[in-house]
């Protein structure tokens, strides 16, 4: 399989891609969005809690006011001065002229909104907010557990109940999640994990389509420039196609293990230090199997890509007949992103052991559970098996392909050149 | 002494016949072309020759040995479609042309530059191939065609698409590569270099050989009723003439086909009574081309004939 002309072709394509300006800018910019997308929400969640507000409690009777008070004093923004609580005794005419007579301050936002408790409230727990922008969920985040604690009290105060029995009735129902391993103690469960199977399913799908396309281009340029006879008076078909594919999953392998250094020294050291709740329980073995399938599946789906180029002679038809391929690399992303809900369902299953699927869906898996030994070599070895399929099946098509020009073939001759003598 | 020896080939694509039973052989030190029409199959035979494509049948020894993957290295292979690496540098392309080749080192480097001396192209080693203009990238192509120093120089239509300046390089390497005891295969379309370069041909007709040889004899066997003058006044009287057969007018020079060998002194007598002013009467002179027309026609009345 390997001789010294595959390893020429080889050569040049590890130099070209590796010293090429995409994969450069690629490898550098791809973590740095990876740590952009992770950071934003945490970000806009601390944006959103030092937001401050300005709230008119309007209620039809005094008996509520006290307590209210100094429930809400205790809210850390109001406590801080930046938020603003004022307490008005109204009947619901007096609410309705309050805000005729602040129309402007609301909409203008100088008051965030108004609060109503009728005298009914006090049974039924119904209150009203006016607002410009009733839906603001932070606002009724902040307040909701004051005005539920001064209702709920007030509510049982004198039933004859104890402290406890109403601090018992406030609670909501709380999940403490575990995570059961077969080898392991029962550890307290994480979302680090599920961040990184989406960050892993993430890397798997942009990298196979990434590599797959620049293949595919690289293939349709050289039928394209016609230089492929040249090589072809040096080098066979089949060596050119092993030592495309080969230079370029070297590639594609050095710039994910590039990716996962920072992923490798958060579990290995302890440079990085990560909140509790996001801790990992992920080792070394995953992460080595994770780079493994990875050059399996690449081998796999550059084999694809570079057959489709073979087909076409511009990039245009190129691009219009990759659709089947690409659905064998959607289709799988979205089962993988799905299992994050629940791993053990039985799609997940089957697509973590079946041909093509199983090289996206599997890692996900693994990042999510405990999947038993026996599933993980049946999986190793349906992807080899498919590795070696398609390359058998790719090579045949690839040397007819490369050297037809002209009229753009259609599928039913493509599957004629399997049986081409050539 | 043969070098090359091509047996019995055969080659179908689907229901088209491109090469339907080849045989020929190329001597020692020859310039060899295989001559033929568009699509007459002289590329896809090239091809089983570089072992691009597998006959159906029929075989090709070198040196008395069938070609294998090994044969490639020491072949030069210039097809009719060509192109570059736009993005590597030229120094880069000829080394990538060069080890795929099996060859690398101080030694090809060295040579490299040499050759890109004689080119005038020394200051334009590390220029991409893109930057280059076409003339260039021509002579980057051809340096790299015979930079491995190959025994045997296989060339596809190498004329086409050649400015003047670069016809004329190549064909100052192919004579040298010839001098040096390279054997030289050529397939052109182009009659006129094939009958100034090759000295022997092969002609191939929708995939069969119809005509092999050494040029000289083929043409003293096909140019008994043949003429060619140099003239200046007015021939015009020849045709509809029972001697005559065709006439071509090649511009400086006619060639006259008579339909008896004998009739030649006659033709003379007849141009020299018409006040025709002869600069040069040659018997038994024959064109290339005119030998092509002949037998592409005569094959075409035979698929008449066929049918």
């Amino acid at each position: 399989m390997f001789n010294k002309r595959m390893l020429s072709i080889l050569k040049r394509e590890l130099k070209d891609k590796i010293l090429s300006r995409t994969f450069i800018v690629m490898t550098l910019l791809v973590p740095m969005f990876m740590i952009i997308i992770m950071a934003l929400p945490t970000y806009l969640m601390t944006v959103d809690k030092d937001e401050s507000f300005n709230i008119t409690v309007i209620s039809e009777d005094n008996s509520l006011t006290d307590k209210l008070k100094d429930e809400i004093d205790k809210i850390e923004s109001v406590k801080l001065g930046k938020s603003k609580v004022d307490f008005l005794i109204r009947d619901e005419n007096g609410l309705n002229e309050y805000i005729e007579e602040n129309k402007k301050d609301i909409l203008n936002e100088k008051i965030t909104g108004v609060v109503y408790l009728p005298k009914k409230s006090a049974e039924d727990k119904v209150l009203r907010f006016y607002s410009k922008n009733p839906n603001n969920k932070n606002v009724f985040d902040k307040l909701r557990n004051s005005l539920n604690q001064v209702l709920t009290d007030n509510y049982f105060t004198g039933k004859n109940l104890s402290k406890d029995d109403i601090k018992y009735a406030r609670t909501n129902v709380l999940f403490e999640t575990f995570r059961i391993s077969k080898d392991e103690m029962i550890k307290a469960e994480s979302k680090g994990n599920r961040i990184i199977s989406f960050l892993l399913t993430f890397l798997l799908y942009f990298s196979l389509i990434f590599m797959g396309t620049m293949v595919m281009r690289s293939v349709v340029e050289e039928k394209n420039n016609r230089i492929v006879e040249v090589i072809l008076s040096s080098v066979n078909s089949h060596d050119l196609m092993i030592g495309k594919i080969l230079g370029s999953a070297i590639t594609g392998l050095l710039q994910m293990s590039i990716w996962m250094t920072p992923l490798i020294l958060l579990i290995s050291t302890s440079i990085f230090i990560i909140p509790e709740e996001f801790a990992l329980q992920i080792d070394m073995s995953l992460i080595l199997y994770f780079l493994f399938n990875f050059f399996v599946g690449l081998i796999t789906f550059l084999g694809l890509f570079a057959t489709v180029g073979s087909i076409f002679d511009n990039d245009q038809d190129a691009q219009s007949g990759i659709w089947p391929i690409m659905m064998l690399i959607m289709i799988p992303f979205f089962i993988a992103i799905a299992i994050q809900q629940n791993p053990n369902n039985s799609i997940g299953n089957i697509a973590s052991m079946f041909p093509f699927a199983s090289i996206i869906v599997m890692p996900a898996k693994m990042t999510l559970i405990d999947v038993p030994l026996w599933q993980i070599l049946f999986s190793v070895a349906v992807n080899l098996a498919t590795m070696f399929g398609i390359f058998s099946l790719a090579g045949k098509v690839y040397r007819v392909g490369i050297l037809s020009t002209g009229k753009k073939p259609k599928w039913s001759e493509v599957i004629k050149w399997l049986r081409y003598k050539y | 002494m043969n070098v090359l020896e091509v047996k019995n080939l055969y080659k179908s694509f689907g229901p088209i016949k491109a090469v339907d039973d080849v045989t020929f052989n190329v001597p020692q030190g020859s310039v060899f072309g295989l001559i033929g029409r568009n699509g007459a199959g002289k590329t896809t035979t090239l091809r089983m020759m570089m072992n691009i494509y597998t006959p159906d049948s029929g075989e090709i020894l070198f040196h008395g040995k069938p070609i294998d993957n090994d044969f490639k290295k020491s072949v030069g292979y210039l097809p009719e479609e060509r192109g570059l690496y736009k993005k590597m540098t030229v120094m880069d392309t000829l080394l990538f042309f060069a080890d795929v080749k099996g060859k690398s080192g101080n030694e090809i480097k060295k040579k490299a530059i040499e050759y890109l001396e004689k080119f005038d192209l020394a200051d334009r080693k590390t220029t991409k191939i893109q930057d280059l203009s076409k003339g260039n990238q021509q002579k980057i192509q051809f340096i790299a065609t015979i930079l491995h120093d190959p025994e045997f120089l296989v060339l596809d239509e190498p004329f086409s698409g050649l400015d003047p300046i670069n016809t004329d390089l190549l064909r100052q390497i192919i004579i040298e590569l010839r001098d040096k005891g390279k054997v030289i295969i050529f397939s052109t379309h182009l009659m006129d270099f094939a009958e100034k370069m090759c000295d022997y041909i092969t002609m191939i007709e929708q995939g069969k050989i119809i005509l092999d040889g050494k040029l000289s004899e083929l043409k003293t066997k096909y140019a008994k009723r043949n003429v060619s003058i140099n003239y200046s006044g007015d021939i015009s009287f020849l045709k509809g003439n029972p001697m005559i057969e065709s006439i071509d007018d090649f511009g400086n020079t006619t060639g006259i086909r008579l339909k008896e060998a004998s009739q030649i002194q006659g033709l003379l007598k007849l141009l020299v009574d018409n006040k025709v002013n002869i600069k040069k009467f040659d018997a038994n002179d024959i064109s290339l081309h005119e030998i092509f027309v002949l037998l592409a026609e005569q094959n075409a009345g035979k698929e008449v004939q066929n049918v």
